[in-house]
């Protein structure tokens, strides 16, 4: 990353601040809203680690946000742990499943890996549904809110002085990765395996990683994301999840982290205007998406970063070329 | 025995229709390196046209089978014109999520006027059953796997003998060596997508008596057609119409033999175990890396 100003250094602490000075003003449906989109600008960093830096066009992220969020209510509800723990276990559980995918990324090109990994997906939801006696079901399960120095956490606004800090630390944590030699051999698997093989980078592990990073973030989103609703049923983590976070993804913009928040915050909010009418929701929804993309390739990112508003990001000579490429 | 014959038939009937899903899916990728979401949908489509021929304009089954196959290639050549001409060379995620988009907006369009209720689209025969060599069988079955087979046999004569049909085959192999020769590959885009869901609107068409008509149905359809073509080597046409059928069967034997509650996953079974196997499909060819 280039040296910033330091007014936009400092950015990242207004915007906490400002977030954290409004969550004491805000009604409970606003500071819902906000506990989404933050959960989901976590999800969104654990798909652009897999789908945007290093091309992995690998299909179960919304099941594994599924197993994460199952982890944390289970494990609270069921097993009667604490949320401080099972929260982390709920990423380490997505994670090592998720590691799981990386096997056949091995060894089979794009739509091979999309389609095992969606068929991979759905097993997973199938489980979810018909392993009654664990998981109860269609009927969904819980979540026990979490206990901090004997305060029971309820409430929006409390999940949002949960859902803060983490996101915060994974986004931090994430623009370390990639701006360390894992997420330059992100970026060189995604542009030419063989190139980066004979420059001494272990493909198979440094996938293997990236698929375990990646789950790990879902997961953890997925853990927050049954904290946020208190309450999740098998359904919320099928295709419309999945085509939820592509959507951030790719609308935001790929190979960029700030794609990941603004994609975020665009398409966490925008279904909220249009609640009530099905039909309408996905008209505008389809539209924003096809148009937002047609005009803007690259995602809402590009033009920002073409007229130097945001940063670049990705450490390479022609990293303006290394954007746009099919 | 008789019971094994009749879920054979039912799942040829069934994987034919995921075949036809799965040449259109494949149409498309090897033309434009696109796997098309909305595939499902442009299905859903075919379907709806062909019910509102039926029901409202009370036109006769085939002529209502040809609205929705004729709209339906119109609805695929304007898909290409207007929204994938101008972004065809971007990064080929980038172009599947324009892809989803459609699709949803497609969903949300059928359901201003479809929502409401679930549609019935009435069969092409008035008999229920006919028994053939003392096994009983839906004519409409029989009907979907015929067409299926005669549409395939088409295919493979329109891609072998015509002109259009060359250039489409020129435009695969490679675009710029295509327009080196002179083909207008824009044309060809077009007519590819055009065929495309024209093939897909028959299947709908065919498929609505026997699943339900609604807006969602395509999606079903797709995560088939998705399994069927991969399963073909998603860049063989032939390919695609035996992975059809074998997902059609597979699904029908273990609904009838292991469980129903198993059947909805079979599909994504075999497809797992298959391409740890064989990682490019059945008649995918090995992709050669070149150091």
């Amino acid at each position: 990353m280039e040296r910033l100003p330091w007014l936009r250094r400092l950015f990242p602490f207004v915007l906490i601040l400002a977030l954290l000075a409004a969550s004491q003003v805000m009604d409970n449906y606003l500071q819902y809203i906000v506990n989404l989109v933050l959960i989901y600008v976590i999800i969104g960093i654990g798909l652009n680690f897999l789908l945007g830096f290093a091309g992995q066009f690998a299909f179960a992220h919304a099941a594994l946000m599924g197993i994460g969020a199952y982890t944390a209510a289970l494990l609270t509800t069921r097993v009667g742990l604490s949320f401080w723990l099972a929260l982390p276990l709920s990423g380490v559980v997505a994670a090592v499943i998720g590691a799981g995918a990386a096997l056949p990324a091995m060894r089979m090109r794009r739509v091979y890996l999309a389609l095992v990994t969606l068929a991979f997906a759905q097993l997973i939801i199938w489980v979810l549904i018909n392993w009654n006696a664990v998981t109860l079901g269609t009927d969904g399960v819980d979540l026990r809110a979490p206990y901090l120095f004997g305060w029971r956490m309820r409430g929006d606004r409390n999940t949002f002085y949960i859902v803060l800090p983490v996101t915060v630390f994974l986004y931090w944590l994430a623009r370390r990765v990639l701006e360390s030699h894992v997420g330059r051999a992100f970026i060189a698997i995604r542009e030419n395996e063989i190139v980066a093989r004979s420059n001494g980078i272990s493909v198979a592990w440094t996938k293997t990683l990236v698929f375990a990073l990646s789950a790990f973030y879902a997961g953890i989103g997925g853990g927050l994301y049954a904290l946020a609703l208190g309450f999740i049923v098998p359904d919320s983590f099928g295709l419309g999840q999945l085509t939820l976070h592509f959507s951030i993804v790719v609308l935001g913009g790929m190979l960029s982290l700030y794609g990941a928040v603004i994609g975020a915050v665009v398409l966490t909010t925008l279904p909220e205007f249009l609640r009530d009418v099905q039909a309408l929701q996905e008209i505008i929804y389809g539209l924003v998406l096809m148009v937002v993309i047609l005009v803007m390739p690259q995602g809402i990112v590009g033009p920002l970063k073409r007229f130097g508003i945001l940063p670049r990001e990705v450490l390479a000579r022609n990293w303006r070329r290394l954007e746009r490429r099919g | 025995m008789v019971n094994l014959l009749t879920l054979l038939v039912a799942g040829l009937a069934n994987g034919s229709l995921y075949a036809l899903v799965a040449l259109g899916l494949v149409l498309i990728y090897k033309t434009q390196d696109v796997v098309n979401f909305a595939h499902g949908e442009i299905l859903m489509a075919g379907a709806f046209i062909g019910f509102s021929a039926y029901t409202f304009l009370h036109l006769p089954y085939g002529w209502s089978l040809v609205a929705a196959v004729l709209l339906g290639g119109l609805l695929g050549a304007v898909i290409e014109r207007v929204a994938f001409r101008r972004v065809a060379n971007q990064h080929h995620i980038t172009l599947a999520m324009v892809t989803v988009g459609l699709s949803v907006l497609m969903k949300g369009l059928a359901r201003i006027p479809f929502g409401r209720d679930i549609n019935t689209y009435p069969p092409a025969f008035k008999a229920d059953r006919v028994v053939l060599w003392g096994i009983p069988i839906s004519p409409q079955h029989l009907l979907t796997i015929a067409m299926a087979a005669s549409l395939a046999v088409a295919l493979y004569l329109f891609f072998r003998f015509t002109a259009l049909g060359k250039k489409m085959r020129a435009t695969q192999q490679t675009i710029v060596g295509a327009q080196l020769v002179g083909i207008n590959t824009g044309n060809v885009f077009a007519s590819t997508w055009a065929l495309a869901a024209m093939i897909g609107a028959a299947a709908g068409v065919l498929a609505a008596p026997l699943s339900l008509l609604y807006p969602d149905m395509g999606t079903n359809f797709l995560l088939k057609g998705f399994a069927a073509a991969v399963l073909g080597g998603f860049e063989s046409v032939p390919g695609a119409i035996v992975g059809g059928f074998i997902v059609g069967v597979v699904e029908m034997l273990f609904g009838g033999f292991v469980s129903t509650v198993f059947q909805q996953v079979s599909a994504f079974f075999i497809i797992i175990l298959v391409l740890f196997l064989k990682p490019d499909g059945l008649f995918g060819r090995r992709a050669l890396a070149r150091v």
